[in-house]
């Protein structure tokens, strides 16, 4: 070929693809005198995503006057993406955000509505949730945050591995370590972790540290102002994780899998036991087919935190304090959390809800039914340590931890940097 | 001259739009980042403290800023030995009589990963590394070394060798290709007057090829260590920094305080002593580069 | 345009006749081992890419129990799906700000230059100081003013917020290509033109435009190659993913398509084929671009 025909050639495909690229892009614009309300959520996947295009559907055919434009990116980019777009002038009006500090550090910038006085307009919707789930999302009494789910943590097992043994799920944390033994000698891997991206090992520490530091203590220390990580329940808790890897229970190479690459090795059978949240469920036991059970955390006898908490939290969205129509922000997030939509949220992708008899055994999966059933009976819930600290003493955390799983940092080490940085961040929180 | 090009508004003119340009997006967030690290600030909060030299004094004495300066130097130093040393090996060889015949070939294969963009490499090698499905410890196993092999991007103290590697993978055919480029503009004669001298490959390389490209050479030395101390993209997709902070370096220490711990008064800090570290490389760079041209 | 870039000069009448055998053993023995050196290196070029585009039609079961062996069915439908999953919008999206910051950078690349290489004026050294020092700066020092800067102008999370520091950061490197190559062009021609009444314009339009073809090329596909590749502003600067290009793209799409690894390894390669076939096309060009974007300093 001549270079003019190539290049030509190459123009025209060019601009083809440009203008193709334009056209498509330009025909949302023309919704003039609607209110637009921008919508950011973080389930692009292609199994949960219909849910919202469908929810987002249904609530605009009810309110011709509203345009809502969505938004969706995933779990780990969502944790940077959500600063930089609250630093810009076109902030969502409703958006995605984790319960505790995670939401709080944006309250005390101001940039979170106050929803406490449309809660108390509409005592119905209120009192639709389950209590313990919009706690979470309060600051000094108020409430800034709605929630969509009700998340725990529990530990799936594989059941054929676990009748090979004669074994059962563990109430104890030392029955826990037997059956791990067990596993071990008999040749199996006996937990899955998949620790590339490190609130996997995070959310073990969640646990582990509500039970063994007390209640108050723990709350004085995950809070920005007054933390200080001195107990020495916090260097035991990461002991106790240690020890679990220092004894081989854990599979190889944690750091370099992704917990989605780590589940596929649960399900193909490679290993026994799975640390994972209730969302998963669903997913679980579609490729187990029945083949898999579920207990909490164990506890541990000598621990002084509460044994009766369930590690877990509600996430869900909280409204910017910059919204121009916060009034349809709300009806929107009323109908998100209707209980149609709850029930359709449980049955479509299976998810917990926070709608008080939303998630029931009719409705759910079983396993995910009896999660909830725990969660309500538990005393509180031990919230995600990564999303309930300040960003800083988090950093801390996921970081190390990974250097823990491969030896090259030890318990006490990690938790001398945690009280510096702990202490740095006292110093800046006013 | 002429009259015509002696206007100097006609001059501004042509150079006022792009320089324009320049200094909006190019110089003043300089001058604002020295600012900016001035103040404890995040992004999403209005309101801004002044801490003065505080994050200076504070970077100084981070013992990650160590670990990412150390990164940062070692990618400089490897890059050198493979894409530099490397490169230029390879380019000479390939301009040999023997191996001239399959040049155009290897030239191209060799140079195809640098068109490729970073994201896609970074993710793609992610796979390659990963100890269960990747293809690396796969071939140390093929060739009966299975015990070397690791868990490579998930093992702190093999983890940036392991990136590092992926840009010498990426970089070394580009090298040798502007090598080759430069070694064709030598002239015919020196090859055969040594030759007819009977001077071996080795001495013909390190007394005529070296000594003719020089400038090529030190040209592509200065792009290699300035472009080490810019290293974000694979980093940031290969590992976050991770495991712990062991492959952290100044650009992805520089996104995770401003984007992840909600520190961009730190994040500016750091902006400044990379714009810093970058200027004097430049300098260093003019300077060999004149020196270089006298000779 | 027809001179190669890279010639292959041949030298072989000047090898002084077969001389004696052991010379030629060991021409033969080093031919061997560089070959295979080289063939060695080049398959771990060629494999992982080759094994890329094949995963990318495998099952998940399929990629995580037989790594190594060709698919037990081709799942043709994983490139289509990562296509449809906002590879093909990425794409789009990349070709629309690539192709306007390319045609900028020209367009005001080549007027500075020309400003720089023909005109004298007092101040004339500074301005042309000021522009080569934005050689030097590591966009990452930029990340977070600009940033803020962009929000300032309202102009964060658009096209434009993508391409306007795209066009800065490149702007300096091609004035300085573009600068001394037109200090090469010949001026006879251009003083006559104006003596023939042509204004500096017409000179710009009708001489130097078309003697720095050449030049202005290289600049092109320089700039082209590191504005399709940038990754970092764009990671920062844009969030809607209606907005976002290629490289940021295919980060999204990993955490958004996390249970199915064929597919994104089809949008791996999808994302990675354009580059090599356009480079395989057009080896000439980009050899020559990248060679004159080596001489910095």
């Amino acid at each position: 070929m001549k270079m003019k025909a190539k290049l030509l050639l190459v123009v025209m495909l060019i601009m083809s693809l440009v203008v193709a690229g334009c056209s498509s892009s330009s025909s949302n614009e023309e919704e003039s005198g609607k209110v637009v309300l921008k919508f950011l959520h973080k389930w692009p996947q292609p199994e949960f995503a219909p849910y919202f295009e469908e929810v987002v559907k249904e609530f605009e055919k009810q309110n011709p006057d509203i345009k809502i434009k969505m938004e969706a990116i995933a779990d780990e980019p969502i944790k940077d993406k959500l600063r930089v777009i609250l630093g810009g002038n076109e902030v969502p009006d409703i958006m995605f955000s984790w319960s505790g500090e995670f939401a709080r550090k944006f309250v005390r910038a101001d940039a979170a509505l106050d929803l406490t006085p449309y809660l108390n307009e509409d005592a119905a919707w209120k009192d639709g949730f389950i209590p313990a789930s919009l706690q979470p999302f309060s600051s000094n009494g108020k409430n800034y945050g709605i929630p969509l789910r009700f998340n725990g943590k529990f530990f799936i097992y594989n059941k054929e591995i676990f009748e090979k043994y004669h074994l059962e799920a563990p109430k104890t944390w030392d029955e826990f370590l037997d059956v791990l033994e067990t596993l071990k000698k008999g040749g199996e891997t006996p937990l899955i972790l998949g620790n590339q991206s490190p609130w996997a090992a995070i959310h073990y520490l969640t646990g582990l540290n509500q039970k063994m530091v007390a209640q108050d203590v723990r709350m004085k220390d995950y809070n920005p102002a007054s933390g200080e990580f001195t107990d020495p329940g916090y260097v035991k808790a990461m002991e106790m994780f240690a020890d679990l890897n220092k004894k081989g229970y854990f599979m190889k190479n944690v750091n370099s899998s992704s917990h989605d690459m780590a589940k596929q090795l649960f399900f193909a059978g490679k290993g026994a036991i799975f640390y994972v949240e209730l969302e998963e469920f669903p997913d679980a036991d579609k490729n187990m087919k029945g083949n898999w059970g579920f207990f909490p955390m164990p506890d541990i006898t000598e621990g002084k935190g509460s044994q009766k908490y369930i590690t877990g939290a509600p996430d869900g969205f909280i409204v910017s304090s910059k919204t121009k129509h916060p009034d349809e922000a709300i009806k929107f997030l009323k109908f998100l959390t209707s209980k149609d939509n709850a029930l359709k949220l449980v049955k479509q992708i299976g998810w917990p809800s926070p709608i008080d008899g939303a998630t029931n055994p009719d409705t759910a999966l079983k396993e995910v039914a009896e999660g909830v059933e725990y969660m309500k009976q538990a005393e509180g819930m031990a919230e995600w340590l990564d999303t309930d600290v300040h960003a800083k003493v988090a950093d801390v955390y996921l970081s190390n931890i990974q250097l823990l799983l491969d030896g090259s940092k030890s318990p006490d080490k990690i938790i001398k940097e945690v009280q510096d940085v702990a202490k740095q961040v006292k110093s800046e929180v006013e | 001259m002429i009259k015509t090009f002696r206007n100097r508004r006609t001059a501004l003119l042509y150079i006022v739009p792009a320089l324009l340009l320049i200094l909006f997006f190019v110089f003043l967030p300089i001058v604002l980042n020295l600012y900016n690290s001035l103040f404890r600030w995040n992004s999403f909060d209005a309101g801004r403290t002044f801490v003065g030299l505080k994050y200076y004094v504070r970077l100084f004495q981070d013992p990650v800023f160590l670990i990412a300066l150390k990164n940062n130097s070692l990618y400089a130093i490897i890059s050198l030995v493979f894409q530099v040393g490397g490169g230029l090996i390879i380019a000479a060889i390939l301009e040999d009589k023997l191996i001239r015949r399959f040049q155009p070939f290897f030239r191209t294969v060799f140079f195809i990963p640098s068109v490729i963009s970073i994201a896609v490499v970074g993710l793609l090698w992610q796979l390659l590394y990963n100890p269960e499905v990747g293809l690396v410890n796969g071939a140390l196993k093929a060739i009966g070394q299975a015990e070397w092999g690791r868990s490579w991007l998930g093992d702190s103290e093999v983890a940036i060798y392991a990136v590092v590697a992926v840009s010498q993978w990426q970089y070394t055919g580009y090298m040798a290709m502007l090598f080759l480029i430069a070694m064709q503009k030598i002239p015919l004669e020196y090859y055969e007057a040594a030759m007819i001298d009977g001077a071996s490959k080795i001495k013909t390389f390190f007394n005529i090829t070296v000594p003719q490209i020089k400038e090529m050479l030190l040209v592509g030395s200065v792009i290699t260590v300035i472009g080490a101390f810019k290293v974000f993209d694979e980093v940031y997709i290969m590992t976050f920094g991770g495991p712990g902070r062991s492959t952290e370096v100044l650009g992805t220490m520089l996104y995770r305080a401003a984007f992840r711990n909600d520190e961009m008064g730190y994040a500016s800090t750091i902006g400044t002593v990379v714009f810093v570290i970058t200027l004097v490389l430049s300098l260093i760079q003019m300077k060999l580069g004149k020196s270089g041209q006298e000779v | 345009m027809s001179q190669p870039a890279v010639k292959t000069k041949n030298l072989t009448e000047l090898s002084p006749g077969g001389t004696h055998f052991g010379t030629k053993l060991k021409d033969r023995m080093f031919q061997a081992g560089v070959l295979v050196w080289f063939s060695l290196f080049a398959l771990v070029i060629i494999y992982p890419m080759f094994w890329l585009v094949i995963s990318g039609f495998k099952s998940n079961s399929d990629f995580f129990l037989n790594t190594w062996s060709l698919p037990e069915e081709w799942h043709w439908g994983n490139y289509i799906s990562a296509w449809d999953a906002g590879i093909g919008h990425f794409f789009l999206n990349s070709v629309l700000v690539t192709v306007v910051s390319v045609l900028a950078v020209v367009v005001l690349g080549s007027m500075a230059a020309y400003g720089l290489s023909r005109f004298q004026f007092r101040g004339q050294n500074i301005l042309l100081i000021l522009i080569l020092s934005g050689l030097m700066l590591a966009p990452q020092v930029s990340l977070i003013p600009l940033y803020k800067l962009l929000q300032g102008l309202g102009l964060y999370n658009t096209y434009w917020a993508l391409i306007l520091p795209y066009v800065a950061f490149q702007l300096p490197f091609s004035i300085f290509l573009m600068r001394s190559y037109f200090l090469s062009i010949p001026r006879e021609l251009e003083e006559s033109a104006i003596i023939d009444g042509c204004n500096s314009w017409k000179v710009y339009w009708h001489i130097i435009i078309p003697m720095g073809k050449p030049i202005i090329a290289s600049c092109a596909l320089l700039t082209g190659m590191n504005v399709w590749n940038e990754f970092m502003f764009a990671l920062v600067f844009v969030e809607d993913s209606s907005l976002r290009t290629i490289p940021v793209g295919l980060m999204n799409l990993r955490s958004q398509l996390n249970t199915n690894f064929g597919i994104q390894l089809a949008g791996l390669a999808i994302s990675a084929l354009p580059m090599v076939i356009a480079y395989i096309i057009f080896q000439k060009q980009f050899v020559r671009g990248l060679t004159a974007g080596s001489v910095k300093g």
